[in-house]
């Protein structure tokens, strides 16, 4: 296992220099510079501006510098938010914004777990039909519309919650909700698929007919089993959440780093587009990982025992 | 339960219920109490350092929290700030300022060396400042921020603890428009030394000499509050204690809290305008900006001709365009310099300026004017390209100028809507055969728009020239500089001049809608630069 982890965390560094370098370049491919004022600069007072940020140096050099930099934990200072440092950007802006997500992760699938095998365990009544059409509706409704659906009667008519900003757990709940919608849909869809499949198992036949009551039959066997296959969609789903809760934050007024990923490549701040590169690819990396282990564990055909694999 | 006990209860529920009822009636008021409003702003404040800030959330807080020699009131009038007097050679090169006994919200005195420093370090190439073009007029600006020359010689000196005097390398009347924005407040050099990189960004790490102090501003974080600045000066003429911002990028989301009373005042997107226009909370808040549309002379040679310019002109009904398609406030430019701007004896520049047929819709001339440029250019048909931003007024723009211009005989035109950045990149480049541009004046005098044009300005991407043009505007900034009145008259003729030859075709003025509650008064807009002052704002009932 520990074999199997250091070899993980080496392709882990590996994909993350490949993504750095190739982000690196590609970002110097922008037209346009990183200064806010651009329009009212003359070609030379560009250059003296230049200059101070050593963006005169060829593309290979300034690669260079900021590999080294790095390393050594300094990933620049921001554009838009002049002296403001790349780290502190992020650092105080991704708080919120994997709040909302992690709570809309975990009700969304709780709840998508939950309707699923409502669904299965009850094939083709009418419950299964409305649990279908919930998560037909869930995929099918984007979260910014839901997310101005809730503002609107939730928050605005019935003033039950903060119309938006941030301040406490009140404030938390709208964008939960409208961010929960599509992992809800996604997973109760897949945990209906797998739980059919698993209650059709010849297992569950001998798990009857051995007298164990439903109750235990669905619990123990059917929904254990269930979960394996989710755990896969699980993981990206969680990275959907990260980088698409972009428009959500913006309706709430939600102090996150989801549109500071746009802004900083259409306003060319060449250090804020590398830090946030970094941190998303190596959350997404991270959760695929956290998700192949956890696959190991509760799946034992594909246990990693180490050496061959 | 005897007699006593239940006397005591129906005390404590007859005061609770008094208490509640206080608790409604004080949510109501508590806001006029406080003296608190709350501004919706639509994107964050990135910067506190007065050498740094570019955006205008940063202007306008700079503009609230802190005060230089001179400040700007409603039509962009000047006041004296720090300054309580100054007055300007005959050569109209050496300006000097008799400052007022102010202090510092640290305790400190703020004196004529506040402003060297702040001069200085503006200018001087290490803090790559994206405003020190604006210092240009100013003895060695230009060699110093080039790196050639040591900041300390800036045309800037304290002559005394409380006088400034500062030296042009040539007259510039609007001189003092210039020194009343932020980008010449001064700075606490000992302040800017203990913080060092931290300076200006975070809500501690600044001083203020201004009507408020900034609180809560974390650098990052999406609201902040200006309380009431105690050692301010004029602090007996502030009326309000607090002004919170809220950063609300969403604007159904600020209509929202508009109406259930969270925020005070608020910025409407142009289909809210729409809806809103006739609302009595209504405000218009015309911007000194113009939209212009650029053609390649370099490119297209065909634009060389003052016909196939005119006739461009002359095909776009911008009434029209700004009241059924735009809709959004924005007002059909009267020329190239805006309008509510800039005054002379009362009169709007502009307004003398204007002059009917230059900019107005033609289109039997324009068909005519353009059959016959293409005939001169020895051409049949054209086909060019309409490059603009990809924001939805870009995008209703090309729309609209691509149904109007196809109209042209044998003219075609293909829709280019790229982002800013990318559109600036085209610009400049000269990649492009018309260009929808935005410049917005840096200070109320029409030299910001005209200069744009005269010979040697890098800016001018069309490349479009006239000699005449480039003697009125050289005639203003050099042989004029020191009268007024014949100045405003060759900065007139100039206008009109480019308006007549369509040097560049102005499209419309910008004006963004508001919604402002009508119990809140007094806030003061004027169209460049920091654009608000809060201090006189004041709450009635």
């Amino acid at each position: 296992m520990a074999k199997y982890l250091a070899k993980r965390i080496f392709y882990l560094l590996l994909t993350l220099f490949i993504v750095i370098t190739i982000t690196f370049f590609l970002m110097k491919l922008l037209p346009g510079t990183p200064l806010t004022n651009q329009a009212k600069l003359s070609k030379s007072e560009i250059a003296v501006i230049y200059q101070q940020y050593g963006l005169d140096k060829p593309v290979w050099q300034q690669y260079l510098s900021y590999v080294w930099n790095a390393l050594h934990g300094d990933f620049g200072t921001s554009f838009q938010f002049s002296d403001q440092s790349v780290s502190y950007l992020i650092g105080s802006r991704i708080g919120p914004s994997l709040q909302i997500g992690l709570q809309a992760m975990v009700v969304g699938v709780l709840a998508g777990i939950t309707i699923g095998a409502i669904g299965a365990v009850r094939q083709n009544t009418w419950v299964d039909t409305t649990t279908t059409v919930i998560s037909i509706l869930g995929i099918s409704i984007p979260s910014f519309v839901l997310a101005v659906l809730l503002q609107y009667f939730l928050g605005f008519k019935l003033q039950w919650f903060p119309i938006a900003n941030w301040g406490g757990f009140m404030y938390t709940i709208l964008p939960t909700l409208a961010l929960a919608a599509s992992p809800l849909a996604e997973s109760a869809r897949f945990m209906r698929t797998e739980m059919v499949d698993v209650l059709n198992s010849d297992y569950i036949e001998l798990a009857k007919a051995k007298g164990m009551s439903k109750a235990k039959v669905i619990y123990h066997h059917a929904l254990r089993n269930s979960l394996i296959p989710l755990i896969t969609v699980v993981g990206p789903l969680a990275v959907g959440i990260m980088t698409g809760s972009m428009v959500v934050e913006n309706i709430f007024s939600i102090p996150g780093i989801g549109e500071q990923f746009v802004k900083s490549v259409l306003t060319n701040d060449y250090p804020t587009i590398m830090g946030l590169t970094i941190v998303y690819s190596v959350m997404l990396m991270v959760v695929l990982l956290i998700t192949d282990i956890i696959y190991g564990i509760v799946d034992p055909r594909i246990r990693i025992t180490g050496g061959s694999n | 339960m005897n007699l006593h006990s239940s006397w005591k209860l129906g005390t404590v529920a007859l005061a609770s219920v008094a208490l509640l009822a206080a608790c409604g009636s004080k949510a109501a008021d508590n806001k006029a109490k406080d003296k608190t409003i709350n501004v919706a702003e639509a994107s964050n404040l990135p910067s506190m350092d007065i050498s740094k800030a570019t955006d205008v959330v940063s202007g306008k807080t700079l503009n609230n929290t802190n005060e230089g020699l001179l400040k700007f009131g409603k039509n962009s009038s000047l006041h004296p700030a720090v300054a309580k007097s100054w007055t300007v050679s005959k050569d109209g090169k050496t300006y000097t300022y008799k400052l007022r006994q102010s202090k510092w919200s640290n305790g400190d005195p703020v004196t004529a060396q506040d402003f060297v420093y702040s001069w200085r370090r503006t200018v001087s190439p290490k803090t790559a400042s994206q405003y020190a073009y604006l210092f240009d007029s100013i003895e060695n600006a230009k060699s110093i921020s080039s790196g050639k020359m040591a900041p300390s010689t800036l045309g800037i000196k304290a002559l005394d603890k409380y006088t400034v005097q500062v030296k042009l390398a040539h007259a510039q009347s609007y001189f003092n428009e210039l020194v009343a924005n932020p980008e010449f407040y001064p700075q606490n050099q000992r302040v800017v030394e203990k913080y060092g990189k931290q300076y200006g960004t975070t809500s501690s790490a600044m001083v203020y000499n201004g009507p408020f102090k900034l609180t809560g501003w974390t650098g990052t974080n999406d609201t902040w509050t200006m309380v009431k600045n105690k050692s301010y000066w004029n602090a007996k003429s502030v009326k309000l204690n607090k002004v919170k911002f809220w950063t609300v990028k969403d604007n159904q989301t600020a209509l929202s809290q508009y109406q259930t009373g969270k925020l005070d005042t608020m910025t409407l997107s142009s289909t809210q305008v729409k809806q809103y226009k006739n609302n009595p909370d209504y405000v218009l808040r015309p911007t000194a900006s113009t939209f212009y549309i650029e053609m390649n002379e370099k490119k297209d040679p065909i634009f060389k001709n003052v016909k196939a310019r005119q006739a461009i002109s002359a095909a776009i009904d911008r009434d029209q365009f700004v009241n059924k398609v735009l809709a959004d406030g924005s007002t059909a430019a009267k020329g190239l310099v805006p309008t509510k701007m800039q005054y002379q004896d009362g009169k709007d520049f502009a307004s003398v300026a204007y002059q009917s047929g230059t900019v107005s819709y033609d289109l039997t001339k324009a068909k005519k004017l353009w059959q016959e440029a293409l005939k001169e250019s020895g051409q049949s048909s054209l086909s060019l390209n309409l490059l603009s931003d990809d924001t939805p007024a870009g995008k209703l723009t090309t729309e609209f100028l691509q149904d109007q211009l196809q109209k042209l005989p044998g003219l075609k035109i293909t829709n280019q809507n790229l982002p800013f950045k990318t559109r600036l990149a085209r610009s400049e480049e000269g990649n492009f055969d018309l260009v929808v541009t935005a410049w917005g004046a840096d200070y109320p005098d029409a030299s910001s728009f005209l200069d744009l044009f005269a010979k040697g300005n890098s800016l001018n991407n069309g490349k479009w020239s006239n000699s005449e043009y480039d003697d009125l505007v050289n005639k203003a900034d050099v042989t004029d500089a020191t009268d007024k009145k014949a100045r405003f008259n060759d900065m007139v003729q100039a206008d009109q001049l480019i308006n007549q030859q369509a040097g560049v075709v102005p499209l419309y003025q910008q004006a963004n809608g508001q919604l402002v509650k009508s119990n809140v008064k007094g806030i003061i807009y004027f169209p460049t630069g920091a654009q608000w002052d809060y201090s006189q704002a004041y709450l009635t009932k």
